[in-house]
């Protein structure tokens, strides 16, 4: 039963700005102000800029010049494949002796995906291996610069306010210093007579293959060529890695590396590896009014012992305005225990004891518990029975500063607990 | 299959065509010279007789199958046999599958496509991997189909005939494969 381990089955509730419900491990969670965060409550940093298809680093002036395009890989204009370059023999003429033919290696550029060929567009086939694009004039830029003036953008104070659309803009701002010089751009005139529409419109069959798809014209904003044989291949467009901040303690939550071909990172504050994790076991046949016994599974990230208690919603609570189902949590505290990466290689590992309530405890195994819930659906339509309840649970904070205590060396750092509200979705009534 | 002996002698390969002996040909079947037939590639002539031409390369898991139209009982009378025409150069990747009556030349059938039996591909034709076409129409010279929705784009060229691997194929294919013997095609056979 794989549905049941969608991320999106079980949400957790995250208490920033907004309310935000969201899967666990779409959340990253500040360790400093052990609170929950969403991608909507960080401010995103870029970090570096890099190359899909070639995977070169550039660095951000750098970029900004070559307006986030590589200069090597190009986009098919056509289905925004990558293109490849490919190479024909032709026969040339040596430049020492024109009347000497010898075999000389031309090439052009050829989308895998749609068999577009930049010959379809005019354009000749090159001696040199690495194709360059001729610049074009900038006329999209030079719109961007009005209207950061107009609307007073055109500085570095906006870098505050995270979560702003406009950001992408703020590279393009002038060095500071600069006079902003007014660019003037005649507004459009109104004009009486128009071109007359020529005489063949309505009798002329179009050729569907000869023209260009919405998607193909917006892409070549400046140009938006209406004819197949005017689309010309783009450079392909800078992808880039972005660090992740907390807004209120301005610690790092995720920072990349610099390289592009790793995928790790140096700093990783993501939620699966502090908070317990809730997933879906089992769902008998859920049927209106009628108590059913669902199992959760229940995971234990961190190294320690982790006590979690389980807390159903109280009446009125404004957190609680999904749920369409009664539950009924078990009442005694679950002991999860830590997570032991050699325990699978130790033999002599003593097996835990710890006493279960077969009731309430279904299996245990290393780091996680399976239990049972008693849910009892309250509504009869045909919508998902949802059930949320909040979860509280032991955090250790290993990254604050311990204040060094008189009497022992050995400084355990005290616990805290948290509380999360948890949301489940299970799925339509029986039948 | 009592009947195996006489289904069999059906099949006429030319000389100069490498049919590797793991591929399933059921039927009247004509596979023309320097056309290459991967193993496990079937090609079933149920409801009428195939003509395959020269140069082609039909891969592994391929089905070329002319088989009866989905409301027509293959017992029922009035039915005459249709022969489906395959022309010359053509390409038909892994996984394919194609009941087109009528292929004209140089046409590319990638992976995993489906191509139905109303379909005419003229000469050129690309049709894009796991691409299905079911309609009833004669598709263009040089259209590429692809996508997921299917998209269509006329080409400037036609492909390119496969030489270079027909050549390699029919060097190293014989090297691991046994292949089926070839028998002469009688007189009365269409290109």
């Amino acid at each position: 039963m794989a549905s049941l381990l969608q991320p999106n089955r079980v949400v957790y509730l995250v208490c920033g700005e907004k309310k935000i419900r969201s899967p666990l491990s779409q959340l990253y969670f500040c360790r400093y102000c052990s609170e929950l965060r969403s991608l909507e409550c960080v401010s995103h940093e870029v970090d570096s800029h890099y190359c899909p298809s070639c995977l070169e680093n550039m660095p951000s002036a750098e970029a900004k010049l070559k307006k986030n395009r590589c200069a090597n890989c190009f986009d098919c204009p056509c289905c925004m494949h990558t293109l490849s370059t490919r190479a024909t023999n032709i026969p040339a003429p040596l430049p020492d002796d024109p009347t000497k033919t010898a075999m000389k290696k031309a090439y052009y550029l050829a989308c895998g995906f749609c068999r577009w060929t930049s010959r379809d567009v005019g354009m000749a086939d090159k001696s040199v291996e690495i194709i360059y694009q001729e610049g074009q004039p900038d006329r999209v830029l030079v719109f961007f610069h009005v209207t950061q003036e107009k609307y007073g953008l055109g500085t570095r104070l906006q870098r505050q306010r995270s979560g702003a659309p406009i950001s992408s803009l703020a590279g393009l701002s002038l060095k500071e210093g600069e006079d902003q010089k007014e660019i003037n751009i005649e507004p459009a005139q109104a004009l009486d007579e128009v071109e007359p529409l020529p005489e063949d419109c309505y009798t002329r069959p179009i050729s569907l293959p000869e023209v260009t798809t919405l998607r193909q014209r917006l892409l070549q904003p400046d140009f938006q060529p209406a004819g197949a044989s005017q689309l010309h291949p783009k450079h392909k467009h800078l992808l880039m890695k972005r660090s992740l901040r907390c807004r209120k303690c301005e610690h790092n939550l995720s920072k990349p590396e610099f390289n592009p071909t790793s995928i790790k990172f140096k700093i990783q504050l993501v939620a699966v590896s502090y908070i317990p994790e809730v997933r879906i076991m089992s769902i008998p046949n859920l049927r209106y009014m009628k108590e059913s016994q669902v199992l959760l599974t229940l995971t234990n990230p961190v190294e320690t012992i982790t006590h979690v208690t389980l807390v159903a919603c109280e009446e009125g609570d404004s957190d609680d305005i999904n749920s369409t189902a009664k539950v009924i949590v078990p009442t005694k505290e679950l002991v999860l225990a830590g997570k032991d990466a050699a325990a699978e290689y130790d033999e002599l590992a003593e097996p835990q004891d710890f006493q279960d309530d077969p009731d309430v405890v279904a299996f245990r195994k290393s780091n996680k518990i399976g239990f049972f819930i008693k849910v009892i659906p309250q509504k009869e339509e045909d919508e998902d029975v949802t059930v949320s309840f909040k979860i509280r649970h032991d955090f250790r904070n290993l990254a604050a500063p311990i204040r060094p205590s008189e009497e022992s060396a050995e400084a355990v750092p005290e616990a805290i607990w948290l509380t999360h509200h948890v949301e489940l979705s299970l799925g339509p009534l029986a039948n | 299959m009592a009947d195996k002996q006489n289904v069999q002698k059906s099949v006429k390969i030319a000389a100069g065509a490498v049919v590797c002996v793991e591929s399933e040909i059921r039927g009247d079947v004509t596979i023309g010279a320097r056309t290459v037939v991967h193993p496990k590639a079937r090609i079933i002539a149920e409801a009428g007789p195939i003509v395959i031409g020269e140069g082609n390369l039909i891969e592994e898991q391929a089905l070329i199958i002319n088989s009866y139209p989905e409301n027509i009982m293959p017992d029922s009378e009035g039915v005459e046999p249709k022969t489906m025409t395959i022309g010359i150069n053509n390409v038909f990747e892994v996984g394919c599958v194609s009941q087109a009556l009528k292929i004209g030349d140089n046409n590319v059938i990638e992976s995993k496509a489906d191509v139905g039996r109303n379909v005419i591909l003229t000469s050129g034709c690309i049709i894009g991997a796991f691409c299905q076409v079911n309609t009833c129409e004669v598709i263009p010279e040089n259209t590429v189909i692809y996508g997921s929705g299917c998209m269509r784009r006329v080409q400037t060229e036609r492909p390119q005939p496969q030489t270079l691997q027909l050549d390699f194929l029919m060097k190293i294919l014989p090297n691991y494969h046994h292949l089926k013997k070839t028998v002469k095609a009688s007189q009365n056979t269409k290109n």
